[in-house]
């Protein structure tokens, strides 16, 4: 009886926290359409991530030096945590990348996760600006300032050694997803690749119905679709182990009975 | 040849006194490297293999498409080099070190092109100009000039220079240019040190980058072996490797760190280093003929049938 009780209440919850997410963005597509008849569905945070993206602030001229265990040591010693970090959400689309060359689109990256699952803030946030004056405003905390404070351009004439933003990217990504073997590792995984405008290249009647949409995407997407039968999306026929208190109870995936099955 | 001892020492004599009254400056050999080239240290511990490099060169040149596409790793299976349809490759090498998490071999990548070097073998060997060494450390090649020797590709000690043999009109020969249309209009690093994902190519001034490796083997002890491959190899190169396995084992080449157009400059102007030299022994080799042909006739009178 608690137990359902307890389920009930976390329902409400959610349903409660999705109307709250929903909410501000339906206000945001209503004021929108209004003007514009093309509506494009933003995820909420989306555009401030960004913008947040966009910003270029002053670069950190010289580093504390200290080895990585005594940062370490001192960063735990400031109790900073991932309470502290302001936004969770990032997309890293750096005008500095994007100066040099513009090959995919911007990277999600989730800084709220990769904070809890690893617990030390100075596996990423290695070093830190030697005085307290030149991040003042930008960020939260001096020891945790973002990476292009130090990272910008590459190929810096003033700062050879110093890595460009999108090296700095890679050389700490990549080889921590390797070694946890956690996180993608190709450059589709974090990379999506550019989407050309579809608005020209789809071409269907007035009012199609559902079988000529999926035939208009296949008329180009032929090998994605052959890729999609082999994956969980339509092999699926239940019960899953992954699917919380519900392991037992699904018994009809895209495989079996599930509707839209075309 | 009725050339007699005597005379022949005479010319002999004249000859010594030649090579002896020519000023020992112009015996020496004088290095034209460029004080303020560009260039590119390529730090092999970094590369990734993603073949990205090859595939902005491809583009930035305007070559043609290859068969298999960039994101195609088993090209891997087999050692390339460049040629006339690509100025850049990398090649992948098993030195034998293994991971030590998961106790699989490592692949280490090397990314091969034009070194640029500073005193160049291909334009010393050039015989008409069309290989030059320009300041910005780049060794340009101009086709208007290029007669199609080759020598520029038997003189390559890496054996760069490729030619295209399938183009029966204009054949030109192709090498990595170090991007210098980028660099002089646009001030733009060349394209494959601009893609790559994890600055395994740095790019800069040459000077720059040579403090920059030596800081790097200092600062990270263990990490390379400690040399740095084109520092002092044929007398330098405007491309740089850092290596963390022997450079023996990724197919470099043990190189002589003298220049190599030292030995073949140095004889060429010993012989012509003054237009009179030349002069003096067509003069010389004139009297000699004229000696031996008046020589002759005396011996041999015309015979009556030739004249009609
Ligand atoms: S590597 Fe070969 S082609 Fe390039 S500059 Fe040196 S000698 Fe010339
Ligand atoms: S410097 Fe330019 S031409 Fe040379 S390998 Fe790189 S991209 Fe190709
Ligand atoms: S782009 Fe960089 S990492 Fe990728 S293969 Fe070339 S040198 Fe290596």
């Amino acid at each position: 009886m608690i137990q359902q009780l307890f389920r009930l209440k976390i329902a409400l919850l959610v349903v409660l926290s999705i109307m709250l997410m929903v909410q501000p963005s339906l206000a945001a597509i209503e004021t929108v359409a209004a003007q514009n008849d093309d509506v494009v569905w933003t995820a909420p945070g989306q555009e401030k991530a960004r913008q947040r993206a966009q910003q270029i602030i002053p670069m950190v001229d010289k580093v504390k030096e200290e080895g990585p265990i005594r940062r370490s040591q001192r960063l735990h010693a400031t109790e900073l945590s991932i309470k502290d970090a302001k936004n969770t959400y990032f997309l890293l689309d750096s005008p500095f990348i994007k100066a040099q060359e513009d090959h995919y689109g911007p990277v999600r990256f989730n800084h709220g996760q990769h904070a809890a699952a690893s617990g030390d803030c100075s596996i990423c946030h290695h070093l830190r600006p030697a005085d307290n004056s030149s991040y003042i405003g930008d960020s939260n905390h001096p020891e945790t300032v973002r990476c292009s404070a130090c990272h910008q351009q590459a190929f810096h004439p003033d700062y050879p050694e110093r890595l460009g933003l999108k090296a700095a990217y890679h050389q700490s990504c990549t080889p921590c997803h390797q070694q946890q073997n956690k996180g993608p590792v190709t450059c589709s995984g974090c990379h999506l690749n550019k989407v050309p405008e579809h608005k020209q290249l789809v071409k269907l009647p007035e009012k199609p119905d559902a079988l000529q949409v999926t035939a208009e995407c296949l008329r180009c997407h032929e090998d994605e679709a052959n890729d999609m039968l082999h994956t969980a999306h339509w092999q699926w026929r239940g019960p899953s182990g992954h699917t919380q208190d519900h392991s037992r109870e699904i018994r009809h995936g895209k495989g079996t009975t599930a509707l839209n099955n075309y | 040849m009725q050339l007699k001892r005597r005379s022949f020492f005479k010319l002999a004599a004249v000859g010594a006194a030649t090579a002896i009254s020519t000023p020992r400056s112009a015996l020496a050999w004088q290095s034209k490297a460029p004080a303020d080239a560009f260039g590119c240290l390529m730090d092999i511990s970094r590369c990734i293999g993603c073949r990205k490099c090859e595939q902005a060169c491809n583009a930035v040149n305007e070559l043609p498409l290859p068969v298999r596409p960039f994101d195609d790793l088993s090209v891997f299976d087999e050692k390339r080099r460049p040629d006339a349809t690509k100025f850049t490759v990398v090649n992948r090498y098993h030195s034998g070190r293994v991971d030590d998490d998961k106790g699989l071999p490592v692949a280490d990548f090397v990314k091969i092109q034009c070194m640029h070097c500073q005193d160049p073998a291909c334009v010393s060997a050039c015989i008409t100009g069309a290989m030059s060494k320009k300041s910005n450390g780049a060794v340009h090649y101009d086709a208007d000039k290029c007669i199609g020797c080759r020598y520029c590709m038997v003189a390559c000690p890496f054996e760069i220079p490729a030619y295209e043999y399938h183009n029966p009109l204009t054949p030109k020969v192709m090498k990595c240019t170090l991007c210098e249309t980028l660099l002089s209009e646009q001030n733009k690093p060349p394209a494959c040190a601009t893609i790559c994902p994890t600055e395994a190519i740095t790019f800069g001034k040459r000077s720059t980058l040579l403090k920059l490796a030596k800081k790097r083997l200092h600062d990270n002890p263990g990490r390379y072996v400690d040399h740095v491959y084109g520092e002092k190899e044929v007398g330098g190169t405007s491309w740089l490797y850092l290596s963390n396995v022997p450079f023996a084992k990724l197919g470099f080449l043990k190189l002589p760190l003298k220049p190599l157009p030292r030995l073949p400059e140095t004889l060429q102007h010993s012989l012509f280093s003054y237009l009179w030299s030349p002069a003096l022994l067509f003069t010389l080799l004139g009297g000699v003929m004229y000696r031996n042909h008046k020589q002759q006739t005396l011996q041999h009178p015309e015979q009556p049938g030739d004249v009609s």
